[in-house]
C-alpha cells in the first residue's frame, strides 16, 4: 500500500469525508428550504455535496483495493443485495404514489436515498453472518 | 472444498493473526477459509502452499461432486 493510499484509508479522513459530506447536504438543505436564493444560486447549492461525495467515492475506492480478497467479495454480496433492494424500495415508493397520495414533505427522493446506505448494511450484515 | 490449513498453522504454533500477517490478507479471511466457508483464489492458494512448503493439493481437498 503506498503512502497516499494509506493516509486515504485512515479511519480519521473516513470521519472527516463523511461528515463534511453529511454537513454540506445539511447546510444545502437548510440554504433551500429557508432562504430565498437566485435560481442560479440555487441549482449550485443543491449541487454543491458533488463535491464532498466525490472526494468520499474516492476514499472508498481506495479502502476497497486496499482490501483482500475475502472482503472484496463480502462487500460485492452486499452490494448485490443492497441494489435490488433499492430498486424494490423505489418500485413500490413509485407505485404507492399512483394509488396513496403522498405528500412531498413526507415522501420523495430525498427522504429516500437516506435508506440506501441502511439497505448496503442489511446485505453486509446478512453477508457477514454467512462467512462468519 | 476443505483444507488442512488449521492443522498446518496448529503445527506452526501460529495464531490466525500471524498466518494473516504472513499471507497479507485479514484474520477474517483466514478464518474463513479454515472453515471452508470461503475458497481462496488460486494467488492466494499458491502464496498459502509456499509458505508451508507444500504442493497446493496437499493442502486443499476438492468435495467429492466437484
Amino acid at each position: 500500500m503506498n503512502k497516499f493510499t494509506q493516509r486515504l484509508t485512515g479511519k480519521s479522513v473516513a470521519i472527516i469525508t463523511a461528515a463534511t459530506w453529511v454537513l454540506v447536504y445539511l447546510l444545502a438543505r437548510w440554504l433551500l428550504d429557508n432562504h430565498q436564493l437566485q435560481e442560479g444560486l440555487r441549482v449550485v447549492v443543491a449541487l454543491s455535496p458533488i463535491v464532498p461525495f466525490a472526494f468520499f467515492l474516492v476514499l472508498v475506492l481506495a479502502n476497497i483495493r486496499q482490501m483482500d480478497e475475502f472482503h472484496r467479495k463480502v462487500h460485492l454480496e452486499a452490494l448485490a443485495i443492497a441494489y435490488p433492494l433499492a430498486m424494490l424500495l423505489l418500485m413500490l415508493l413509485g407505485l404507492l404514489e399512483l394509488v396513496i397520495p403522498l405528500a412531498p414533505e413526507d415522501w420523495s427522493y430525498r427522504h429516500v436515498w437516506q435508506f440506501l446506505p441502511l439497505l448496503y448494511f442489511i446485505g453486509l450484515a446478512f453477508t457477514w453472518r454467512r462467512y462468519l | 472444498m476443505k483444507n488442512r490449513l488449521k492443522v498446518l498453522r496448529a503445527e506452526q504454533d501460529w495464531s490466525q493473526a500471524d498466518l494473516a500477517e504472513r499471507l497479507n490478507v485479514s484474520r477474517q479471511t483466514v478464518n474463513a477459509i479454515e472453515t471452508g466457508k470461503y475458497d481462496p483464489s488460486l494467488p492466494l492458494a499458491f502464496r498459502i502452499a509456499e509458505l508451508f512448503e507444500k504442493r497446493i493439493e496437499e493442502i486443499f481437498i476438492p468435495d467429492k461432486e466437484n
